[in-house]
């Protein structure tokens, strides 16, 4: 299963810098090409053990009826468990939501991330703290943020959110919409949180880009008498193309995955579950490990499908570019 | 490059905008911290009365303490055990040629991909039949598999950039092997791994999932899961004013790292991938 897409992996397509004898390796003895291979070991006999030895474990009990509240039930199940992954219409909402979910917080907090990058990439006084400001957010370890807007926040009656509305409102004496936000706009409030953390993130991966931008050719274009924004569609952007990849797919892999948010602002209510918070439900509350296992499984193939097409798509991308 | 005076006011504007979405719900979080329990819920945006109520509660009893113990301890070895067995590995990728170096590497990028929710529930069966749950290794375990990745993918890109022909120069001149790389190699190396540390620690502290499933006890329950817990004073008030102070201090140590290094950290996220 990791075969697939290891051959254009990235950091591959560049040989070691020490290459006095690039095909010496090929030509060793078989005891000196383990020596060679030695100090990988422990990292990857470990992961292996840790990662895959767990996820065979997984792939046998998906196969099982097993349910710890019943377990004089145990037996084999053949593809029960998956039959009910694909039938499950709350499953399918989850799948959906997930999708939704990871798709708004990248794109819009790359869209962000990249208005931000740009205004920062210009000198002003006092340019340093304003970057370090900037990137706050994102260092706010993630449930205590979670934490923070569902209770500091969309609290309709002490929230931030309903005391501006009420700062505002007594400007013009009127008296303000106190909305629930949580019970009205549940998706919502969890990709604005998602998004608040995850602009930052975005900003300095694309910032980083910007500076590395040649900065001659940018002035180059200006003197030839291109507008800001021709220099912005026809320089700049082609090469933030790369990082904006890269920050595209950090971001997925991380917010695919996000059970923080999910956990404490809604506990997956109101049609927000996604599907790791469904996995945690079917195996800690229903106690469901078949189940939850063929969960697992689904979820593992689907995100191996997205990592090997995000993988070839980067690795295409690096070979166009650079 | 001529920038009109309404140009500048628009900038500034877009930018003022921008740090204050930022920054105020930060704000926010240390001005809740602050506020009396009574009135946390004036809204106010300033507390009128500083107190320390809510950091004191939260020391009161043993929970958050042993929790903030169980963090550091849990991070720290964790960090310790990924970093060097990631350095031996990105040393491999980095400087030695060997077939099947690319089908490593790639499964090492693809298992830090792995979903971890994945892996939550055939650990949690495992881990109680080894009795391991809800022990230190519980958490460090996991926590080594999932920051290795990380590591080799920083680490390789770090050493690449070191310029490997001065430890061939140090052993010309005379030096041993472990001299060599003492003296030469292991300065060169240490501001690429103690990046790498920062980045792992980051992810070992912040963990949630993991936390709230392979412990039950204050003995191996790190802060966030413990947060996640809190009660308020009685079940009917939400537990605002000890989360938030219990926030402050946690993100603390994150937001004095990146500060301090925050130059060199984007350069271990970016240079990896990008400079191939």
């Amino acid at each position: 299963m990791t075969t697939v897409s290891t051959d254009r992996a990235p950091s591959v397509d560049k040989p070691p810098r020490r290459s006095s004898a690039p095909d010496a390796a090929y030509s060793l003895s078989s005891r000196e090409r383990w020596m060679r291979r030695a100090p990988l070991l422990p990292g990857l006999i470990f992961l292996i053990i840790v990662t895959q030895l767990p996820f065979v474990a997984t792939l046998v009990i998906s196969f099982m009826r097993w349910n710890a509240l019943s377990p004089q039930n145990k037996g084999f199940a053949g593809i029960d468990n998956y039959r009910k992954v694909f039938s499950d219409s709350a499953l399918r909402a989850s799948i959906v939501f997930t999708i939704v979910l990871t798709v708004t917080v990248v794109l819009v907090s790359l869209l962000l991330g990249m208005l931000i990058a740009l205004l920062l990439d210009r000198a002003f006084f006092g340019r340093g703290v304003v970057r370090t400001l900037m990137i706050t957010p994102f260092l706010v370890v993630p449930v205590a943020a979670a934490l923070l807007f569902k209770h500091g926040i969309y609290n309709p009656s002490f929230g931030l959110l309903n005391g501006t509305l009420t700062a505002i409102w007594n400007v013009f004496n009127g008296s303000a919409p106190q909305p629930d936000w949580l019970t009205e706009h549940p998706k919502l409030m969890i990709e604005a949180q998602l998004i608040w953390q995850w602009t930052p993130f975005m900003m300095l991966i694309l910032l980083a880009g910007l500076q590395s931008r040649d900065k001659e050719v940018v002035q180059a274009a200006h003197v030839d008498g291109a507008s800001p924004w021709q220099v912005f569609r026809y320089i700049t952007f082609p090469h933030l193309r790369k990082y904006l990849e890269l920050g595209g797919l950090l971001g997925s892999i991380y917010i695919v995955q996000n059970f923080d948010s999910v956990f404490t602002i809604t506990s997956g209510g109101l049609g927000t579950a996604n599907l790791p918070y469904t996995i945690y439900q079917t195996f800690f509350s229903a106690h469901d490990y078949g189940l939850a296992s063929a969960q697992g499984v689904v979820v593992v193939v689907g995100s191996l499908i997205i990592a090997t097409f995000a993988l070839r798509v980067v690795s295409s991308l690096f070979e166009e570019g650079v | 490059m001529t920038t009109t005076a309404k140009q500048k006011v628009g900038w500034g504007t877009a930018n003022t905008v921008a740090v204050v979405l930022a920054i105020v719900p930060v704000l926010w979080i240390v001005s809740l911290s602050f506020k009396d329990p009574a009135t946390i819920t004036d809204a106010s945006f300033w507390p009128k009365k500083w107190t320390l109520e809510n950091y004191r509660g939260i020391f009161k009893t043993s929970e958050f303490t042993h929790a903030l113990i169980n963090s550091i301890g849990i991070a720290l070895i964790a960090t310790f055990i990924a970093v060097v067995l990631a350095s031996m590995a990105a040393y491999a990728v980095a400087r030695l040629s060997f077939p099947g170096k690319g089908l490593l590497i790639g499964m090492s990028l693809l298992i830090a991909m792995f979903p971890a929710i994945s892996l939550v529930t055939p650990l949690f069966n495992i881990e109680r039949s080894l009795h391991l749950f809800d022990t230190w290794p519980a958490l460090i375990i996991p926590y080594i598999a999932f920051g290795l990745p990380l590591g080799i993918y920083t680490l390789s890109a770090f050493f690449r950039e070191i310029p490997w022909e001065l430890e061939k120069a140090a052993k010309m001149d005379g030096a041993t092997p472990y001299q060599a790389f003492t003296k030469v190699i292991a300065p060169l190396a240490a501001p690429g791994m103690f990046t790498t540390a920062i980045l792992i620690f980051i992810f070992c502290w912040n963990d949630f999932l993991f936390a709230i499933s392979l412990t039950s006890t204050t003995n191996a329950r790190t802060v966030p899961a413990a947060i996640g817990f809190f009660t308020g004073s009685s079940q009917f008030t939400a537990p605002t004013g000890s989360i938030s102070a219990a926030a402050v201090i946690i993100t603390i140590p994150i937001i004095i790292f990146v500060l301090f290094f925050q130059r060199r950290i984007v350069a271990g996220l970016t240079s990896g991938a990008v400079k191939g």
